[in-house]
């Protein structure tokens, strides 16, 4: 398979609020692509306490999180660079990580989950279940959230995996 | 997913990746499913099935789950589980 990106955040530290961790958006306008997502992972490395923490992979309409712009790599290194492109907003064809900021917009959870911070979290869909994302109506986003502040703040990866069909 | 200088936690029995995102066994050997797919006919069914990575180095094993089950690592294949001895599965 090809054209699969991952929107990745290494040893970061994440606010002290429930945090959008990586959110991104399918174009709106030419070139259109339909999102399919294949996995998010997320660790930490700043202690060995146990300790639990909720995530949530969500749909969010306007008002998008305050993001640091990270656009999507590649997988496959010779694989050409992905339709969506690093942005700050939230807004469509753009992806970021880390929020600073959540932004108003209503979210609607399509996975619920909580996890031992010392085992970290994977979520690997089968082929049934892969959450796909297209441009709609109402420009709406897809994210990884801590729905809740993580009891250490510090050392966070995370990252969010898809692949561009069409 | 390379280990740490210092072993500081053993994953506990009966943790599976995923959820988790990777094991960590006595002998500080950190398990995790790597990005490559294996080839849906050969996965197990309705799973999608990845390269079993060992300290970041691939052991030439797809499986859809590593586990933790009584102090061994295994791991589901399309032909069943198969047991970590210490340098194979079986």
């Amino acid at each position: 398979m090809s054209r699969q990106y991952i929107i990745p955040a290494a040893n970061v530290s994440v606010a002290n609020q429930a945090v959008s961790l990586v959110f991104i958006q399918a174009p709106t306008a030419a070139p259109v692509v339909v999102l399919e997502f294949l996995r998010a992972f997320v660790s930490q490395a700043a202690n060995a306490t146990s300790a639990q923490q909720r995530v949530q992979l969500n749909r969010q309409v306007a008002t998008f999180p305050t993001l640091t712009s990270q656009a999507p790599v590649q997988l496959k290194d010779s694989d050409p660079a992905s339709k969506i492109i690093g942005g700050t907003a939230g807004a469509a064809g753009t992806s970021g990580t880390n929020a600073s900021a959540e932004g108003a917009g209503a979210k609607t959870v399509i996975y619920g989950d909580a996890f031992n911070v010392l085992n970290g979290w994977l979520w690997v869909p089968t082929p049934y279940e892969t959450i796909i994302e297209s441009a709609q109506a109402t420009a709406e986003g897809f994210g990884l959230v801590f729905p809740a502040a993580p009891g250490t703040l510090t050392n966070w990866n995370f990252g969010l995996v898809f692949q561009e069909l069409g | 997913m390379l280990p740490k200088k210092e072993q500081t936690h053993i994953t506990e029995a009966y943790v599976a990746t995923p959820p988790a995102l990777f094991i960590i066994d006595e002998a500080n050997n950190h398990w995790a499913l790597g990005y490559k797919y294996q080839n849906l006919p050969d996965a197990p069914k309705g799973e999608y099935a990845f390269n079993v990575l060992v300290n970041g180095k691939s052991t030439g094993e797809f499986a859809s789950r590593i586990e933790r089950r009584f102090g061994k690592v295994r791991i589901f294949t399309r032909n069943g589980f198969k047991t970590w001895n210490g340098r194979s599965f079986f």
